[in-house]
């Protein structure tokens, strides 16, 4: 909410009309003979080769599927084979015109686009580039099995095409050769050396990753557009809204800084093949009829949207070229509605009951190659011979690659037998890059200019005074200013660097964690997105698989569950399903509410945590909040800070001599003694370390029982070190968080315990949660988050029966069965 | 009809015994006279021979255990006979093996102080005990069946194991019994240092010690003491730890002594007193001595008084397989050298063979321990407190003395008399030493008196 700009309501309630400009449907319709001027003889064979070569490897795929052999090889693959059959001239047409600083980001249909995207960089990259490309890519892995077999030795171009069609059905395959070493397959396959970006298996997950990605071009001055490509279906998807509207969103043009201050240079373009699965998108699942019209809903531009017939390569090429151009000018997003139609089903076991044969038959007639060879030949580019020749050498090519790509010894699958951690080590970079490029980063004012850095100057950095006395809370440096101090000082140093969520800049964030960011930080590296979390979480994915650190703050931690897509299957997984290519330094900075009910106070760092590829922190005091957010923002992997919004103000009390001024980190995965004692252990996550930390001192006031409480910080990675050296000594713990406990991570962390202490053990670990219920108002907070006396009660109750200790809560086994069997 | 077996009270003053070695199995025959089991006090060791004949139906305990006197061990009987009425409670179910590793206390070898019972009365066989408890008391060495489990559930937890160590390794079930609600400690004098209702008769004021976790090597081989050693390695200690005692060395002319026996054992053989040894007169001499002027000798010397005995109960130390034993010859100065005589012989057969009973190794008011045989000319006799004296016997050497200007050889016999000087001081024990030598060399004197 920018104070510029005025909200008038004379203008505001004046009566008009929104008024839309006509969308072009299918409005080309030029002959060969007009675009000879455009294209030569070769750039013609080239789009029916291109073409050609997309057809016959998808169906070489669906020969395999549906009889297990091509062409006289036998081979079964398992894997899904999503073919794009009949949609070559989309894919073709698109890719034309595109070099490798152009990224595309496809679906699960997209082999089509991969090599069309491939052939198109090999026509353009020269010898040199391409034979680098190769030869450094894994360690030429992929391009020795496939060097010296091209048919044209010594043709780098010929050879690229075999390494191209080799790496993509080699990752089909599952095979190390290929282009994402099998991990990725069929549906992921990509190859970012030609600007290739993953192709994603989740309906429309790529919309809001592309326009990550095409922020990150915008922001940091890069060449090159990005291309978006969805299924029609995906329409029906509210992320793909959300990326449609937020990169289009007012500030980009009305309030990013010059040179920034252009639309964002993305095509959403949606290959429209008029089903979803068997969703018939126009007459039943959908109600836009025409799908371009959707871009006029979005902003005045009407995003430039148009439908294009798919089925005529130089159509789609034509209208690339228009959309490439106001890209280029006045900037997008621009909406595409690419027409297309797949000839067989969604996947091979797919029977088409949806459709009748007479449908299928008629778009056979309109079959992609047969119509561009027959005008081509009618405008006498070349003769049917040629196009016959052109296909059978295809074939042989095909059949080459096939070979390779089956056979065990020069395509071999991971051998997890012989190196059991390769998948293991793939999971997080475990980088340390202190800034993601090398220049001078873009910002407002010096550091110590900055109003915050002043006033934090003059805070006191420890919890107490000289006496032991408190520090009043406007004296002392808080939760949230450890957080800041973090977070700028990375501000001035990665120039990639970016924050964004709801409200982040002029309030400051809802916690005031950025108050004073607003003064450093021109608008195009920090700002406020819409409400839309699925295009915050997805488009940080975005902007960092292209290279650049990102903070996205989820406002509440409850909201994860608005982009749980975003979070737990492409932000968690992408470094992993890439082969270590992708590096993911994303920060999700997300806050667990209090006093805001049910849907704004849940703690859901298990469920993060439960999450392959993720690691989850959960800082609780000053010092750590500024080591552990040091750490994770100097990191290559991506972290989920959680913050507890009853802690924003807190003073440091343990770190002797406070929060240090200068750099420090706090390793992630290292848990930390906050008290040490020696009868029973007391393992935190979160905020709930104050409550033990009471609790603590009510043992051993009382009963004369030493507690030792350990802050957990991290819940992935996490070292378990420290804690059974405690449980060792003390033979007794209790876990608490404010998670809720069925499924909480403390009980994994419990299991592990046991599993690893049980020698040791004089009872077992005892968790302690909130209750399996709905957050209820704040005034009832002390019935639904563990406290103080909920702690001494499980101890009483579970482990170390306390002489005179009257038990408030219920513990007892009968009560633990009892709410279980209810699911409560 | 079946019979069962119980295990026999050896004396007043034991309440369980250990079972040593099963020589017959469940289902064999049995016949009168065979051999059951061995089982043992920490004193000695007996042999149970079957009173009935018929098949060994049942037996209720295993080679370890420690079992109460007159509980059921087993059951003879008729094949097939139902044996569970018998079946006594504490003994374990049909899988005694089970049972069997829980057994008998890895003892603490100093007596421990007890509180009484907030411990467990009885010897449970189905524990629970939490994984740090159970290896906090493997440590410490004392049997959880004892600890009463304060935690959830009755769990026995660290606390338990800890509070059951500090108050001792346990109480026999009697002990408990009659000691329960008292807050008194006591010093555990039982099997294994488990206290009985006899040490519920003098609290000691303060707990004492903690079991030495044991060591282990390869270079050397660990044997597990024997109770018999344990008790002797006690009392020893304690003797030597709680007195002050020092030995006075002697000799008298046993010419005397030695004509005696020889006349003795030339006498006719239906006097039966050819066995006389020169050991039994000194036990006489001895007896005959003790009360004339010495009885701070024939005393023990407790913490506030002395306790003079107003009967020489003589103990005799005898060697055996097992070690040292000492039985006591109650009222030995009312007793003739022959009856002395034969009484040590049977004591000391009886300890060698195992079947001594128990009220006979206690009570003793003096002790003479005899290592002559073994040609010691003389030696330092350990106190066996609380007793004040104790007088070592030792060989013969033959010495020169001027008799009327003439060097004569005699056989000289050397004596130890080791005394508390707490109790005693040097003067009054060189007196006791001198009027003993005296009485020996003129032998047919005293046995005139």
């Amino acid at each position: 909410m920018p104070k510029s700009q005025f909200m008038d309501p004379d203008v505001l309630r004046q009566p008009g009309f929104v008024e839309f400009e006509p969308i072009p449907v299918n409005q080309y319709n030029k002959t060969i003979k007009e675009e000879s001027k455009n294209f030569s003889k070769e750039d013609f064979m080239r789009i029916y080769r291109d073409m050609a070569i997309i057809r016959e490897f998808e169906q070489m795929l669906l020969d395999i599927k549906t009889k297990s052999e091509y062409q006289g090889i036998a081979y079964n693959n398992p894997g899904p084979a999503h073919l794009s059959l009949g949609q070559e001239a989309s894919a073709v047409g698109q890719a034309y015109l595109l070099d490798k600083n152009d990224y595309i980001f496809g679906s699960h249909r997209s082999h089509g686009e991969i090599l069309a995207k491939g052939l198109s960089c090999i026509h353009k990259l020269d010898d040199k580039e391409l034979l680098t490309d190769m030869e450094t890519f894994f360690d030429g892995a992929t391009y020795k099995v496939v060097e010296g077999k091209e048919k044209d030795k010594g043709n780098v171009k010929d050879l690229a095409i075999d390494f191209l069609l080799y790496g993509a059905l080699a990752e089909i395959f599952a095979r190390e050769t290929g282009f994402n070493k099998g991990l990725g397959g069929s549906m992921h396959a990509f190859f970012t050396p030609f600007g290739i970006y993953p192709n994603n298996a989740i309906v429309g997950g790529s919309a809001t990753i592309a326009m990550g990605a095409s922020m990150f071009k915008r922001i940091n001055g890069k060449p090159g557009i990005v291309v978006s490509n969805v299924g029609d279906a995906s329409m029906g998807r509210g992320p793909v809204w959300e990326a449609l509207n937020m990169g289009s969103m007012d500030q980009i043009t009305q309030l990013w800084e010059e040179g920034h201050n252009k639309g964002l240079p993305i095509i959403f373009n949606f290959f429209n093949n008029l089903y979803g699965m068997g969703g018939q998108t126009v007459g039943e699942t959908m109600a836009y009829n025409i799908l371009a019209r959707v871009g006029a809903g979005v902003s005045p531009t009407q995003l430039h949207a148009e439908r294009v017939d798919g089925y005529n390569p130089l159509a789609v090429i034509d209208a690339m070229r228009r959309k490439i151009d106001i890209l280029n000018n006045q900037g997008g997003p621009v909406l595409m509605d690419t027409l297309t139609y797949r000839m067989t089903g969604h996947s091979p076991s797919d029977a088409s009951t949806y459709r009748t044969k007479e449908e299928v038959d008629k778009w056979a007639e309109h079959d992609v190659l047969v119509n561009f060879e027959k005008k081509l030949v009618e405008a006498k580019v070349a003769k049917s011979d040629d196009f016959a020749a052109m296909r059978e050498d295809i074939r042989e090519r095909m059949m080459k690659i096939v070979k390779l790509a089956i056979d065990d010894e020069v395509s071999p699958r991971m051998d997890l037998g012989k190196n059991p951690n390769i998948i293991a080590d793939l999971m997080f970079s475990n980088q340390k890059i202190a800034k993601m490029e090398d220049r001078t980063p873009d910002v407002l004012i010096p550091k110590e200019e900055n109003p915050r850095v002043q006033k934090i100057a003059k805070k006191e950095r420890f919890g107490f005074d000289k006496n032991g006395k408190p520090v009043s809370k406007n004296k002392v440096y808080q939760l949230r200013d450890g957080l800041f101090e973090a977070i700028i000082d990375k501000f001035y140093e990665d120039p990639t660097l970016v924050a964004y969520g709801e409200d982040n800049r002029d309030w400051g964030g809802a916690y005031a964690v950025y108050q004073g960011l607003t003064e450093s930080l021109p608008y195009h590296r920090f700002f406020n997105s819409p409400i839309s979390e699925s295009a915050i979480a997805g488009s940080a994915v975005g902007y960092a698989m292209s290279g650049g650190r990102v903070i996205a703050e989820i406002m509440y931690c409850d909201f994860i569950g608005c982009c749980g897509d975003e979070i737990f299957n492409q932000l968690a997984k992408w470094q992993s399903m890439s082969a270590g290519v992708l590096k993911m330094p994303v920060i999700i900075r997300v806050s667990v509410g209090s006093k805001y009910g049910a849907q704004h106070s849940q703690d859901w760092t298990s469920m993060c945590a439960h999450v392959p590829g993720l690691k989850v922190v959960f800082p609780v005091t000053p010092y750590d909040a500024k080591g552990i957010m040091n750490s994770a923002l100097n990191g290559t992997d991506p972290v989920i800070v959680f913050e507890s919004q009853r802690i924003y103000d807190v003073g440091e009390q343990f770190h002797e001599g406070g929060v240090p001024e200068g750099y420090y980190e706090v390793e992630i995965g290292e848990p930390d003694i906050k008290k040490e004692g020696k009868d029973v252990t007391i393992l935190t996550i979160g905020a709930t370390l104050y409550r033990a930390l009471d609790a603590a001192k009510e043992l051993e006031e009382k009963y004369g029982i030493s507690a030792e409480v350990i802050d957990a910080r991290t819940i992935v990675p996490f070292n378990y070190e420290k804690v059974l050296e405690s449980v060792k000594k003390t033979g007794r713990i209790v876990l608490a968080s404010d998670a809720c406990t069925r499924g909480s991570a403390l009980n994994t962390i419990a299991q592990n315990i046991t599993e690893m202490a049980f020698d040791y053990l004089d009872a077992p670990p005892v968790v302690v949660g909130a209750q399996n219920w709905i957050t209820p108002c704040y005034e009832l907070d002390a019935e639904f988050f563990p406290q103080k006396e909920w702690i001494i009660d499980a101890i009483h109750e579970k482990i170390l029966p306390l002489p005179g200790h009257v038990a408030k809560t219920n513990f007892t086994e009968t009560e633990q069965i009892r709410k279980n069997k209810l699911g409560v | 009809m079946a019979t069962p077996v119980i295990m026999p009270r050896q004396g007043q003053s034991v309440e369980s015994c250990i079972i040593g070695k099963w020589h017959k199995q469940k289902g064999d025959q049995v016949n009168v006279g065979d051999m059951l089991f061995t089982y043992e006090t920490d004193k000695a060791t007996f042999d149970e021979e079957a009173t009935v004949a018929g098949t060994l139906l049942e037996i209720f305990f295993e080679e370890g255990d420690d079992v109460e006197c007159l509980l059921n061990v087993c059951v003879i009987g008729e094949e097939g006979e139902d044996v569970s009425a018998f079946r006594p409670e504490g003994a374990a179910d049909e899988a005694p093996a089970e049972a069997a590793k829980e057994e008998a206390p890895q003892a603490a070898a100093a007596p421990a102080a007890v509180a009484a019972p907030a411990l467990s009365n009885t010897a449970k066989e189905n524990v629970f005990i939490s994984p740090r408890a159970k290896n906090h008391a493997e440590k410490l060495g004392v049997d959880v069946r004892f600890a009463e489990g304060s935690g959830p559930n009755g769990r026995i937890i660290e606390r338990d194991v800890e509070a059951l160590a500090q108050s001792g390794v346990a109480f026999t079930k009697a002990a408990a019994a009659a000691a329960a609600g008292s807050t008194d400690q006591f010093e555990g004098t039982g099997i294994g240092g488990r206290v009985t209702t006899g040490d519920l008769k003098k609290p000691v004021a303060q707990a004492v010690s903690e079991a030495m976790a044991a060591e282990e090597g390869v270079a050397y081989t660990d044997t597990p003491l024997t109770n018999i050693r344990k008790v002797i390695s006690k009392s020893m200690h304690n003797s030597l730890s709680t007195t002050a005692q020092l030995t006075l060395n002697t000799s008298f002319d046993a010419t005397e002594i030695m004509a005696y026996r020889k006349k003795l054992k030339n006498s006719a053989e239906k006097l039966g007193l050819g066995n006389i040894t020169l050991n039994d007169i000194v036990l006489y001499a001895v007896s005959r001595t003790l009360l004339n002027g010495h009885e701070d000798l024939n005393a023990h010397m407790l913490d506030d008084k002395m306790r003079r005995f107003n009967h020489v109960n003589l103990g005799v130390a005898v060697d055996t397989p097992r070690g040292l034993m000492v039985p006591t010859i109650f009222c030995s100065e009312l007793k003739s050298l022959a009856e002395i005589s034969a009484e040590t012989k049977d004591l000391a057969g009886a300890c060698q063979g195992g079947t001594i009973s128990p009220d006979l190794l206690t009570g003793g008011s003096f002790t003479v321990t005899n290592l002559g045989s073994f040609g010691i000319e003389s030696f330092t006799p350990v106190l066996n407190a609380p007793q004040t004296g104790i007088l070592g016997v030792d060989t013969i050497v033959q010495r020169a003395k001027e008799v009327d200007g003439e060097i004569k050889y005699y056989p000289a016999m050397g004596l130890s008399l080791t005394f508390d000087h707490r109790a005693v001081d040097g003067a009054p024990a060189a007196k006791f030493l001198k009027d003993l030598k005296n009485n020996l060399e003129n032998f047919s004197v005293l046995l005139a008196k």
